[in-house]
């Protein structure tokens, strides 16, 4: 090997475990203290509700979990993955809005996309409070299609119809005062 | 409260739809990031962008799976972190990235597309779980927001690292075009 193809080879090398090293830290750190916009503390409501598309996933575990049998609670289905911003900001106050409406009979499905279980498992050790909802696995995107969503996060209200209710495209503070209250109403034992 | 016909004037004049209210741009600079972020509302709606340099949009794709000749390729593409938020817009807005443009140097062009990178990374051979990565951390190329809706996610220019532009980003509601411009933005180095 001549000295010159060793270096570029040291070089390469050098370059890789640099680039691992930095990768323990997310571009969101490069951006974290911009001037982000608030979370938002509201829910789009949907004109014409329409029955809820399909969602059949598993969870970390491998336990397979049907928005299908979820008729009759008020579900919130929340599309998001650990890389974007905004979804890792709004995580803690569904599990917040969830320790509150449970026993009124709101469930909260996160559908995290394109990651696998190790990776969604390693970061929600991170959150306070740590996340008491099933985190789905939506590896191949799939299910973000049949839903139509457009951008991370976004969030769908289910009624115990099964009828897609509301929306909410961007981050929010599902635990605000106002989003409790709104919530609570559709639940089904509130 | 008594108000002057001037002041009056210029309330009606902002009431009227078109008028740039509250168009002034932002820039701020974070000394612990080293990055500077460009803002605007006009219209009822916030425009933001903020510089990534090329280190950190190395470690985030790094990280993802891509390819050390793909990593270079988007990072040094003049990356920025990129909100579009209907906080006041007088109804649901909707855009698509085709329509926007950047200025530089004389030159027009859209920002470059999620399309036009995703057809590079499936000639590269990325792995579908690289792609899915990639496809969903961009800003949408089409979005619709109602009132309190957003979007975060990564643009880029395509323009080399240090270049100067104009970004004019173009949005309808009802059918009526409207548009927000951030001038003089830098790509980061």
């Amino acid at each position: 090997m001549s000295f010159v193809r060793a270096e570029s080879r040291m070089k390469q090398g050098l370059f890789t475990f640099m680039l691992a090293c930095m990768a323990a830290f997310p571009v969101a750190v490069a951006v974290a203290a911009a001037d982000l916009p608030p979370l938002t503390q509201g829910l789009t409501q949907i004109a014409e509700p329409k029955p809820a598309p399909a969602l059949r996933l598993v969870d970390l575990d491998g336990r397979e979990h049907d928005l299908a049998d979820l008729k009759g609670k008020l579900v919130v289905v929340n599309f998001w993955a650990t890389w974007c911003p905004p979804c890792r900001r709004e995580m803690p106050s569904l599990e917040s809005l969830r320790t509150r409406l449970d026993k009124h009979g709101l469930v909260v499905l996160a559908v995290d996309v394109g990651e696998d279980a190790d990776t969604v498992f390693s970061f929600s050790g991170q959150l306070e409070p740590a996340p008491n909802f099933p985190l789905l696995l939506d590896q191949d995107s799939k299910a973000m299609q049949r839903w139509k969503v457009k951008g991370l996060p976004t969030t769908f209200v289910i009624d115990p119809q099964g009828r897609v209710i509301y929306r909410a495209v961007g981050g929010r503070e599902f635990d605000s005062p106002a989003m409790i209250e709104a919530l609570l109403a559709l639940t089904p034992n509130h | 409260m008594k108000f002057r016909p001037f002041v009056l004037l210029t309330m009606a004049l902002a009431s009227l739809s078109g008028f740039p209210v509250n168009a002034a741009q932002t820039q701020s600079h974070d000394p612990e990031t080293g990055t500077t972020t460009w803002q605007t509302r006009v219209h009822g709606v916030t425009l933001l962008l903020t510089q990534i340099p090329p280190d950190p949009a190395r470690a985030f794709y790094f990280n993802r799976g891509f390819p050390l000749q793909a990593v270079e390729r988007y990072a040094t593409a003049c990356v920025f972190m990129t909100v579009l938020r209907n906080d006041a817009a007088p109804g649901e807005l909707s855009f698509r990235l085709d329509d926007w443009r950047v200025q530089s140097e004389g030159r027009t062009q859209p920002p470059t597309s999620v399309e036009a990178w995703m057809e590079q990374w499936q000639a590269l051979g990325l792995t579908e779980a690289a792609q899915i990565a990639f496809r969903w951390a961009q800003f949408p190329p089409e979005q619709e927001y109602a009132v309190g809706e957003w979007n975060q996610g990564m643009l880029t220019t395509g323009l080399p690292p240090g270049s100067r532009f104009d970004l004019i980003a173009r949005w309808t509601v009802a059918g009526k075009t409207f548009e927000g411009t951030l001038e003089n933005v830098v790509c980061a180095r």
